[in-house]
């Protein structure tokens, strides 16, 4: 049995246990009426999106029309100015502290910059995404069970990068960084992943290979997924949805079954006139 | 520093160090050095903490004497409040000239001493030897060898500052110049500029914020240290507290440690507003107008251009009023460059001639003073630093507390932090070494927190956005991002001390302090040079050992 299965079945179980907790267990994200405010800023402006458990949804917009701002919304690493948003079961706007580590640990987090720490090796930065449900602080490689080790070279394996475990993170192209960030989302075993922009730093090639290999292991893993993209051919060959965002305000949320890639441009180049859309 | 390197894709890197049955790397040279670091430093601790018969329950028993001391200087008073007020002027104008002076120095100091922009390296050796030794020979030492050439008064305080700080700033100046970057003065050197123009227009602007900083930085502590230098007749309001301290009256002793409290916290808050608006530009708000390029060939006055306008004059009337205040001609030290070089000139040859039992345990003495301290210190202080960094502190009263706790202590002299502690547990090493542990507080204290402010925030938020907890986010993000620095900062803290420890002599602390200042009072001056030539092959040696780490810690 490989390491992969092995995952695999863990992911499903837990899914499954959560499955029994949740009061409506088909729905991942429900966010109502949405506001964010940083001083005079306003960031959202009564946002409501929802998304069934297993979809894979890519939001669009501008720079600035509150993407990133609605992501960290969703896991609480933004608090929210006025709005509910309930998050695989738990009620984001409500929880403290330990509910909210607790829900986090459930989420991945795919960050444009990759946010690695620099001087750990690969292995190092993969554990950091176990943090969440192991108990106390470990410093060092040896300070993680045997066990947890080999789980998260297995994630490694999966992204494609078992040989370079133990390369210091800033050693890494871009597209490893991120495809090493993408294990250590793994390594939380999500049920859920929100990706802010994760190829916007790489160049096409790279995108559309670290794009493949996210949504690949999502699809296989069954992990719903809320991700921004500029690139609408990766958003259409991908996502069952697009939601489209401008200056706070949703102004687009269609299946993608619906739409063809000419109605996206469209629709894109409205949400950004001036854009230079790229069909690599 | 967001953005890591990015490599083209293809170039898989070669040679992984993979043992895949273990799941262990095999060790890297940092780990290697690490664990060298630990291996040599424990047992060097220990031994040092025998040597000057270190022991915590000398403390309590302390305690009785320093409450009676505490309770003979309450309740504080000021005796003649005029000339207090008049010494504690003198005190901040012999700080500003001396920075000023420092800063003069150091300009062309650091572009010999800089790698990329010295004429030759062996000027760039020398320029960087002869700043080592700046910082090697303490203040005190040079204020005392200056009181002999000059008399008492501010300006051998002021030459003492300005010199001894030359080898902080000059270094600092020079190691900005190595870390600029070199397209900007390739551009000023394609358009055909001569090497002034070269400097001027393609360094200067890169390195000018880094270089305030450093004055900033260094004025503070010149502050601190001129409290100090009244102790040995170079003027300032350490008079005034040594003339309380000699008569016993300890009341009007602690009402002039009070108002050298109140003003060295002051200066700390005055520095950290002035670093604000200096340092960093409000960039939001709305770009001010610009009427009319074509007639106005000046930027437009917005905010900050004013304030750094105004803030240039102000030091610049600063200066020249204490000048005037002072009485001081800014030529004295090129006319009376004779008598300067006659006294230096006393301590050659170097002879150990009437110590030559003394020395090397003065030597070992001071050595073990500083490693107890630092260590002792830094256990003190690094979780103080923590929780007194804006990013990681777990909450904004706690960032208050320990931001609190490094400002008092740091407002505290050294040779005050001594004297309470000879109060203590009497005359002797352990003493000297319990200020220094406490004083490192302060000072380690800020750099660890200053430091742990400017790592990347991405990785912090990382381990927060996987469902980590606090010590998560320390273990995890904090301290591996930090670690060379923490080293860096720890080390420069033991040099720092061990010079420190040889000023403690002066109050009786131990070590070869005390050995320094008895041969100048008795005129021995060849055994003066052989200490300081010895102080300077320590600070050189720390030095060579925190290059080494920072090649393979990094
Ligand atoms: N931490 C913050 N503080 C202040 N303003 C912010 C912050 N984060 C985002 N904003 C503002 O909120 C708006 C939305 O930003 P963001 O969500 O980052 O947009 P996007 O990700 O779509 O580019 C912008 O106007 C931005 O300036
Ligand atoms: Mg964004």
């Amino acid at each position: 049995m490989s390491l992969i299965q092995i995952t695999n079945t863990e992911a499903d179980a837990d899914i499954d246990s959560h499955h029994s907790r949740n009061i409506q267990a088909d729905i991942a994200i429900e966010a109502t009426a949405l506001h964010k405010s940083f001083g005079s800023t306003h960031a959202l402006k009564g946002v409501d999106l929802k998304v069934a458990k297993g979809e894979m949804t890519v939001l669009l917009g501008l720079s600035g029309s509150g993407k990133s701002t609605l992501l960290r919304c969703l896991n609480g690493l933004h608090q929210l100015t006025s709005g509910e948003v309930t998050v695989l079961g738990e009620a984001v706007h409500v929880a403290k502290a330990r509910k909210l580590r607790a829900l986090r640990s459930r989420v991945g987090f795919i960050f444009q910059h990759f946010n690695l720490v620099n001087r750990l090796t690969c292995l190092e930065n993969v554990l950091i995404g176990a943090a969440g449900r192991i108990r106390g602080p470990r410093y060092g490689l040896l300070s993680y069970t045997k066990a947890q080790r080999r789980e998260a070279l297995g994630h490694l394996e999966r992204v494609g990068l078992g040989d370079l475990a133990f390369q210091r993170a800033d050693s890494l192209s871009g597209g490893q960084q991120q495809r090493v960030a993408i294990a250590r989302a793994l390594m939380q075993k999500p049920e859920l992943i929100l990706a802010d922009e994760p190829v916007a730093s790489l160049d096409p090639q790279n995108a559309a290979n670290v794009m493949d290999l996210l949504f690949q292991v999502c699809r296989e893993d069954g992990i719903t997924v809320v991700c921004t993209l500029h690139q609408v051919d990766l958003a259409l060959q991908w996502a069952n949805r697009i939601v489209g965002l401008r200056s706070g305000e949703k102004v687009l949320d269609e299946s993608t079954a619906s739409l063809s890639k000419e109605r996206v441009l469209e629709v894109y180049q409205q949400l950004d006139p001036d854009a230079e859309i790229t069909t690599s | 520093m967001m953005l890591t390197k990015a490599h083209p894709e293809p170039s898989k890197i070669t040679t992984s160090p993979r043992t895949p049955e273990s799941l262990i790397p095999r060790p890297t040279r940092e780990k290697v050095t690490l664990w060298i670091i630990l291996a040599a430093l424990i047992p060097l601790t220990l031994a040092s903490a025998e040597h000057i018969e270190f022991d915590l329950r000398a403390l309590g028993g302390g305690f009785g004497d320093v409450a009676n001391l505490l309770a003979r200087m309450l309740p504080p008073e000021v005796n003649d409040p005029p000339r207090v007020f008049e010494l504690l002027l003198e005190t901040l104008m012999m700080a500003l000239l001396g920075t000023v002076l420092a800063t003069i120095i150091s300009v062309p100091l650091a572009f010999l001493a800089a790698a990329n922009t010295t004429p030759h390296p062996l000027v760039h050796r020398g320029a960087r030897m002869l700043i080592t030794m700046c910082r090697a020979v303490p203040d005190l030492v040079f204020a005392v060898l200056f009181v002999r050439a000059l008399g008492i008064g501010v300006l051998p305080g002021i030459l003492a500052l300005g010199l001894h700080s030359v080898g902080m700033m000059a270094k600092l100046f020079a190691d900005a110049i190595e870390q600029s970057e070199a397209g900007p003065r390739e551009a000023v050197r394609a358009t055909g500029a001569g090497r002034m123009g070269e400097l001027i227009m393609g360094v200067l602007p890169q390195v000018i914020a880094a270089w305030l900083g450093t004055c900033i930085y260094r004025i503070d502590i010149n502050l601190r240290t001129s409290v100090v230098l009244g102790f040995v007749g170079a003027g300032g309001i350490g008079f005034a507290l040594q003339d309380s301290l000699r008569g016993l009256m300890y009341e009007s002793a602690m009402g002039i440690v009070l108002i050298i409290l109140v003003a060295i916290a002051a200066m700390e808050i005055a520095s950290i507003a002035l670093r604000r608006t200096l340092l960093n530009p409000i960039s939001a708000g709305p770009a001010p107008r610009v009427p009319d390029v074509s007639s106005a060939l000046l930027p437009p006055w917005s905010g900050d251009r004013r304030t750094r306008t105004i803030a240039g004059f102000l030091l610049l009337g600063a200066v020249i009023y204490s000048l005037i205040h002072l009485r001081i001609n800014p030529l004295v030290p090129i006319t009376s460059f004779g008598e300067l070089a006659a006294v230096f000139g006393r301590l050659f040859p170097p002879s150990i001639s009437g110590a030559e039992e003394l020395l090397l345990p003065a030597v070992v003495e001071t050595l073990a003073i500083g490693l107890v301290a630092t260590v002792i210190g830094a256990l003190l202080a690094i979780p103080v630093g923590i929780l007194a960094a804006s990013n990681i502190s777990p909450a904004r009263p706690i960032f208050a507390a320990a931001r609190m706790l490094i400002l008092v202590v740091r407002a505290i002299p050294e040779l005050i932090l001594a004297v309470v502690f000879v109060a203590a547990i009497g005359l002797g090493p352990m003493a000297g070494a319990m200020a220094l542990a406490v004083e490192t507080i302060g000072f380690l204290g800020k750099l660890v927190a200053d430091s742990i402010e400017e790592i990347p925030v991405g990785p912090l938020e990382a381990v927060r956005a996987v469902g980590g907890s606090w010590w998560d986010q320390l273990c995890n993000a904090v301290i591996p991002q930090a670690l060379p620095q923490l080293i860096g900062h720890w080390m420069y803290m033991l040099d720092v001390n061990i010079r420190t420890s040889t000023v403690l002599g002066v109050v009786g602390a131990g070590g070869i302090g005390f050995l320094l200042m008895e041969s100048i009072r008795t005129l021995n001056f060849n055994l003066a040079g052989t200490i300081i030539l010895l102080i300077f092959a320590i600070v050189f040696m720390i030095e060579r050992i925190s290059a080494w780490i920072r090649k393979h810690v990094a």
